[in-house]
């Protein structure tokens, strides 16, 4: 047993629920999402975003719009799409469930 | 003194080191390989290298205007390498990854002298492309050849990715052999260039 391994998979099953959560907040670019991402150390490598962003923008849940950026070439923004919306709290919910399953394990 | 490439990520236009840009390259080609099953693999592609062009102008500035080696080892560990992506994706990623390649013909671009038929056949059986112009020379004046030659054309794709050039050796497609066919084109570049 790998104790990063371990680590990995967990963040791994969560990641997508928590890059729909930075977007149910407002619209972001890319780098945002990152930098919350890391801020929260969810993510490690930052090339683990960019196919999710795609994979969720291909089911529907995402949407981007260019916006001109003061420096630079024009940036993808990304916002949830009403069956994002819809999908996310989904998932908010089944989160409660877990956390609430593993407490009651842990604290047995 | 070193010499610098010009290159373009994501809109910016960047001097590199020569070192630093056959790492690079080796680098996005990696990427490349490990999305190619993916649906949208140019987007996702075009989006890291914007990312990227990020990092490398966070790295700039007006006394240090050369990207060099140890900057893109900084910026592609940010990023991380295929196999710690797919550690987030699953297994599926990585047995892809590590899959043998299949043996296929295509037309080799960068040996041909006509449409690179000849060149391409003869990558596919590994024998001199001298023997397979021959053939084709003689059943040309047996009133054949050109016909078949053109058919072959048509019928035979050309070998334009890395993959496909590793592909069309008959070996399997994997980083090492990506560095080694990346670092053979960026020597042939430099040998046209006389540098």
């Amino acid at each position: 047993m790998d104790i990063e391994n371990t680590k990995a998979q967990m963040r791994k099953g969560i990641l997508e629920y928590c890059i729909l959560s930075v977007l149910s907040r407002n619209s972001c670019y890319a780098s945002d999402i990152i930098k919350e991402l890391k801020e929260a150390e969810v993510i490690v490598v930052e090339g683990t975003l960019y196919p999710l962003l795609t994979r969720e923008k291909n089911a529907g849940l995402l949407s981007y719009r260019w916006e001109e950026s003061p420096q630079g070439p024009p940036r993808k923004y990304y916002e949830l799409t009403e069956q994002g919306r819809s999908y996310l709290s989904d998932l908010d919910n089944s989160w409660m469930e877990l956390v609430e399953s593993v407490n009651r394990i842990r604290t047995r | 003194m070193k010499i610098t490439v010009s290159i373009n990520i994501g809109g910016y236009s960047f001097n590199i080191d020569e070192d630093a840009y056959s790492e690079l390259k080796i680098y996005l080609k990696s990427l490349e390989l490990h999305f190619s099953g993916e649906e949208s693999s140019s987007e996702i592609l075009s989006d890291i290298e914007a990312r990227m062009a990020e990092l490398f102008r966070a790295r700039l500035t007006a006394y240090k205007q050369v990207i060099t080696i140890e900057d893109v080892r900084q910026v592609t560990a940010i990023l991380g390498t295929p196999e710690d992506i797919s550690d987030n994706e699953g297994p599926s990623a990585r047995d892809k990854f590590s899959s043998p390649g299949y043996h296929r013909m295509y037309r080799d671009p960068d040996h041909r002298i006509i449409g690179g038929v000849c060149s391409g056949m003869a990558a596919y059986w590994n024998i001199d492309p001298l023997i397979v112009r021959i053939i084709f020379i003689v059943l040309a004046f047996a009133g054949i050849g050109i016909l078949l030659y053109l058919i072959l054309y048509i019928a035979i794709p050309e070998a334009k990715t890395t993959a496909q050039k590793i592909e069309m050796h008959g070996e399997p497609v994997n980083i090492h052999n990506i560095k080694d066919s990346v670092k053979e084109e960026f020597n042939r570049v430099r040998k046209n260039m006389k540098i």
